[in-house]
């Protein structure tokens, strides 16, 4: 059969299998609090999707809401794949582009493959929830969402299509000579039982010092010392390909596409997984480039695994500075929620409570645009019980009482061509770093909720008040308050230290001005007057759960505008009587 | 004459004169472009052209390939000019090696260097920049083309410079002012010096370059045309939103694409950059800090060592003295090459204005004050170099109504490029520093060859590796970036041979200049056999035998 029909075939029998499936009627159905009834858009929430399945879901989640996503490609990968984002919003509210933005990515890392069906859901979640959720149409009314599923297509798709194991490949599709003899990708894993898993080689060796647990045999265990072992282990599957001496040292990569960004770039000779320069990587040139030109991102999150971890910067120890209190405290407070709607995940500090990191995408958001972002390390074993424990241990029993051995590839025998008779067995890919299918749903649910908090607190700005005074000989004293409502200022303190963006513009139209100042304190009456252009005041910042008052002496004038347009703060106005 | 006929008169023009005659001023974009065609014509064997990109104001970067045919395989020097753009010596020292050579190359000794060696010159890597000297209006210029808002405030080139005397060029302005900073240095009126009050100097005037405050936020001419300078957006000690660094390092198409192709090139073992840093007149120093922290800021030993040789054999070549300091700005691009890159980096401006010696005859002192603009205006005087600076006349200034405004000072430019007519006598004596430098590339050999046999068909094979160069086979810094490949042994041997002990396979660390490396193996079996050794920047080598 030729491939296009079988295409077509293969297209036609999944539609009327979801047909079927999902599009019972609206009575047939209670509710369950929290979750779309009926979606447009059915999607199944316990499973994988590759690229060209992502793609399907972007684009019939754009067709069924018009008014509510749009999708677009922020460029194209290595391999030429679309890196497809979804503009999320209440188009009919605004303009998009002028609204505080939330942006949200994942799959970075190839085989931390679940950030791509969190991002999905968020999407999916809020154009599904809009028309029924009343806080999702305000979030979508004053909000931009811009969900980009996969910044990492080709080499997801190699995660899924090509024999793996849960670590592989971190790296893009892009060859790298990792053993430096000038041949690239020349000894990476072998699949050698052909059983589309890399998992573990071990052996018989009486000099081992490993043995089969007596609790689940399938697991390798240390013995003390003084005991006798019986096996050994000899690393992923794989052979010496190359002839020098070493097995899978130059496979897919390497390098990590979260090493590659331009805040504090280090070279891979003190940042293991730096490429050439920063934005090397065309994929995320591509995502920085759609940063640069969406001024209006406040706020970014970024989707790993795993560990159950909400990471903020700074990445390395040199970079302590660039956080300082006032921004501590913002990311404080949106991390303390996060671990309260999400059980089992822990509010960290990269440089500190992981490892030191140059060159990571948080540092760029935050050290080079001045955009608060968290990093959520999906997946944690505390989510097998709801409870720490002997994770190894439970990983086994949790296999076994719960997903009924499916995660493990049992070991067998095999003859290798260097290390004689071996076996072969361990866990899939699938497992270890990734949802088992049951829980995907949860925790997809659990850290958008958290980060629509934290979309919920970027700037929210309105006008508060305008009050006049009469001055006399036709000369008014206009005093006119801004407020944030939300947490987050219009300018972080990195990007008040660097100039970042440009001030917060607030003017005043349909007045002729004579004079405009910035009140610091409206009772004392002190003030700075901004002598040039003083109908378009500079405000270099509007502080979170704030104000900031300005002033103006107006002639003749009797009906005006206060307008304030900020990049990353909106536009707000409000007219005098 | 309409300006396509000028063009094409012109191009005409330097295709005659170029290779016989000089022209009497730097090259502009066009010309710079023509020379290159000219070569490309003359010597289609040993050369080869490409664009490797345009810049945001359109302009070819020119890559060279200078070589033997199978350059990729030689070990090889990058050369790069224009690094800054109003430094318009650079171009020429680049451009005007890569002549030097080509028409030297039917000569018995340029023909062996070229058998041996890669050239890859990029003349110039600011052309949007460079095209200011050529301009109506002429300042020194380092941005690219790239509009960029200079100063953050959200408006775009609102404030640059205005020639308001309407000479060509952009000079300073002086006011006389009570909270001036600066006093005219009284060893040499004309120049302005900064008042050290300190040493109870009291300043009275304010200097600004030459223009007007469009924008009326105090500063001067803070934000005009462009852009990112091309030697302050790279990855090393970046400076972070500084005017002309750009968005982020590492941001624009012309450093973008010279290290996409770097990097592709493992065969380089080392760069020259003619630009503001100097390393060749004065080494880098060890400094055993520097490599002690994460982030390396200094020089290994082994490769500050070459550096010092490299420097020795600089100053001997070019007989050149009285360096002025240098100091690296962040983001530049010849620390990129050592620190980022890992490779040798050798830089140098190529030219400096001379130490002025006082004119007796004139009842001239030795100045006491150090200041560049009284030593060059000492030295062009007595060079006969006339009209590079402007006397202060007076003028009305709409910022400063009512007070004692004049314009005038040092032109652009002449302080770090030479009047034309000397740049010759620099390209032949820099040409003669690279060809001398390229004899002690690193060169790899396999010599003392032994066989021993130890019975039962078993053969012991050992082998030394050679580095017959000067300089170590790749830098002490690059030995632990990928980019910078290894030197590479293998055997390759028949089906009826085993190697019972050695690898078939293997790399080597860096091999020091004159230094080696002895292999051994055990081979089972009989017949032919063959050993290979090479890295790209070292060359490589065969050798068969037969057990």
């Amino acid at each position: 059969m030729k491939l296009i029909f079988k295409k077509i075939i293969l297209t036609f029998s999944a539609t009327a299998f979801a047909i079927s499936l999902f599009a019972q009627q609206a009575e047939q159905i209670l509710k369950a609090s929290g979750s779309p009834a009926n979606p447009k858009v059915p999607i199944s929430w316990n499973r994988y999707y590759d690229y060209a399945a992502i793609t399907e879901i972007c684009k019939k989640l754009a067709k069924a809401h018009p008014d509510l996503v749009k999708l677009e490609s922020m460029g194209k990968s290595y391999l030429g794949k679309d890196l497809w984002v979804m503009t999320v919003s209440d188009f009919k509210t605004g303009d998009p582009s002028k609204k505080p933005a939330m942006y949200i990515d994942g799959n970075i890392h190839s085989n931390e493959i679940q950030g791509s069906e969190f991002a999905l859901y968020a999407a999916w979640y809020l154009a599904e929830s809009f028309a029924d959720t009343k806080h999702i149409k305000e979030l979508l009314a004053d909000k931009t969402f811009y969900i980009a599923p996969t910044i990492n297509p080709d080499a997801r798709d190699n995660f899924f299509h090509a024999p793996n194991n849960a670590n592989s490949p971190r790296s893009g599709m892009i060859p790298v000579d990792n053993d430096r003899d000038g041949q690239t990708n020349e000894d990476g894993f072998d699949d050698l039982d052909g059983d589309g898993h890399i998992v573990f080689m071990r052996r018989k060796n009486p000099n081992g010092r490993l043995i089969a647990d007596p609790i689940d045999p399938r697991r390798m265990i240390s013995v003390g010392p003084g005991q006798q072992g019986e096996y050994e282990l000899l690393g992923y599957e794989g052979i010496d390909n190359d002839d020098d001496g070493e097995v899978n040292e130059d496979g897919e990569g390497f390098y990590d596409p979260n090493r590659d960004w331009a805040w504090n770039w280090q070279p891979n000779y003190i940042q293991s997984g730096a490429y050439k320069y920063p934005f090397s990587l065309p994929e995320n040139r591509a995502v920085a480039d759609f940063v640069m030109k969406h001024p209006n991102i406040a706020a970014g999150q970024s989707y790993h695994n795993s560990g159950g971890m909400l990471l903020r910067g700074p990445g390395a120890l040199e970079d302590l500075d660039t956080y300082n209190a006032q921004d501590v405290q913002v990311y404080d407070a949106l991390g303390k929620k996060g671990e309260e709607v999400i059980p089992g995940y822990r509010y960290l500090v990269v440089y500190k409570d992981l490892y030191s990191v140059f060159g990571g995408e948080l540092d760029w958001f935050y050290g080079g645009r001045g955009i608060y972002t968290f990093s959520n390390e999906l997946w944690t074993n505390y989510l097998m019980y709801n409870k720490a424990g002997d994770t190894q241990a439970s990983q086994y029993s949790f296999d076994r009482d719960l997903l009924f051995n499916d995660a493990f590839v049992d070991w067998k025998p095999f003859k290798h061509p260097q290390y004689g008779d071996i076996e072969i067995g361990g866990f899939k890919k699938s497992f270890g770093r990734l949802h088992p299918g049951f829980l995907l749903e949860s925790d997809a649910h659990r850290n958008m909720s958290f980060t629509l908090y934290h979309a919920y607190h970027t700037p929210k700005l309105s006008v508060d008040e305008i009050s006049e005074k009469d001055l006399g000989g036709g000369l008014k004293e206009v005093t006119a308050v801004i407020a944030n409502k939300r947490m987050i200022p219009t300018h972080s303190s990195q990007d008040l230290k660097y100039k970042i963006e440009v001030p917060d513009l607030v003017s005043i139209e349909g007045a002729k001005v004579i004079a405009g100042m910035i009140v610091q304190n409206r009772d004392l009456n002190i003030s700075t007057e901004q002598k040039n252009d003083a109908a378009n005041l500079r405000v270099a910042n509007i502080p979170g759960n704030s104000t900031v008052t300005v002033r103006w002496i107006i002639q003749n004038s009797s009906k005006y505008t206060v307008k304030v347009d900020s990049k990353k703060g909106g536009i707000a106005t409000k007219s005098n009587n | 004459m309409n300006k396509f006929s000028k063009t094409i008169t012109l191009m005409m023009g330097l295709f005659l004169f170029y290779g016989e005659i000089y022209a009497q001023d730097y090259s502009n974009n066009v010309q710079v472009s023509q020379r290159v065609n000219v070569l490309v014509k003359s010597y289609p064997g040993l050369i080869k052209v490409k664009s490797l990109v345009k810049t945001y104001g359109g302009k070819d970067i020119w890559m060279l390939t200078i070589g033997n045919g199978k350059s990729e395989q030689n070990p090889a020097i990058a050369i790069v000019g224009g690094v800054e753009g109003s430094h318009l010596l650079g171009t020429e020292l680049a451009l005007g090696f890569a002549e030097k050579l080509l028409n030297a190359s039917s000569q018995d000794s340029v023909k062996a260097i070229l058998a041996k060696n890669t050239y890859y010159v990029f003349p110039n890597m600011s052309p949007d920049a460079t095209e200011q000297y050529f301009s109506a209006v002429r300042y020194a210029r380092s941005a690219n083309a790239r509009p960029t808002d200079d100063d953050r405030d959200g408006k775009i080139n609102e404030d640059p410079f205005e020639d308001l005397n309407k000479d060509g060029k952009i000079n300073w302005i002086r006011v006389e002012d009570a909270t001036g900073k600066y006093r005219l240095n009284p060893e040499e009126p004309r120049s302005m010096l900064l008042a050290d009050p300190s040493k109870g100097e009291t300043g009275k005037y304010l200097v600004y370059s030459e223009g007007i405050d469009n924008d009326k936020d105090g500063n001067f001419n803070e934000d005009g045309e462009g852009g990112v300078h091309f030697n302050k957006n790279m990855s090393y000690a970046y400076p972070n939103f500084v005017p002309g660094s750009g968005e982020h390092m590492v941001s624009e198409n012309e450093n973008r694409a010279l290290l996409d192709q770097l990097f592709e090139m493992p065969n380089i073992h080392s760069v020259i950059t003619f630009g503001p840093y100097n390393n060749l007149s004065n080494p880098v120093l060890f400094n055993a800090q520097g490599i002690s922290k994460r982030i390396i800021t200094g020089y290994f030993e082994a490769d500050a060592k070459t550096n010092a040789q490299v420097s020795e054999l600089y100053n001997k070549i070019t007989g050149f003295k009285d360096a002025p300091k240098s100091i690296a700005q962040g983001g530049d691009f010849a620390n990129w090459a050592y620190f980022h890159y890992g490779r040798n980096s050798f830089s140098t401006p190529g030219w400096w204005v001379p130490k002025a010696k006082a004119d007796t005859a004139k009842k001239e002192k030795e100045f006491k004050i150090e200041d560049q603009v009284a030593n060059y205006l000492r030295w062009a005087e007595s060079e006969k170099i006339e009209n590079t600076f402007v006397e202060w006349t007076k003028i009305e200034h709409p910022d400063f109504p009512g007070k004692n405004v004049e314009i005038g000072g040092i032109d652009p430019f002449v302080l770090h490029n030479p009047p034309y007519k000397m740049v010759d006598g620099l390209v032949k004596k820099h040409y003669d520093f690279i060809v001398n430098l390229s004899k002690k590339s690193p060169n790899i050999d396999i010599v003392n060859l032994k066989q021993e046999k130890l019975g039962d068909g078993i053969t012991r094979i050992t082998a030394t590796i050679i580095n017959k160069g000067m300089m170590a086979t790749q830098t002490k810094i690059g030995e632990r970036s990928y980019w910078v490949k290894k030197i590479s042994v293998k055997v390759n041997h028949t089906e009826n041979q085993k190697i019972i002990s050695g690898r078939k396979n293997q790399v080597l660390d860096a091999i020091e200049g004159q230094g080696n490396r002895t292999l051994s193996w055990l081979i089972k079996g009989s017949g032919k056999l063959s050993i290979d050794a090479g890295s790209p920047t070292s060359g490589s080598k065969t050798i068969e035998l037969s057990l």
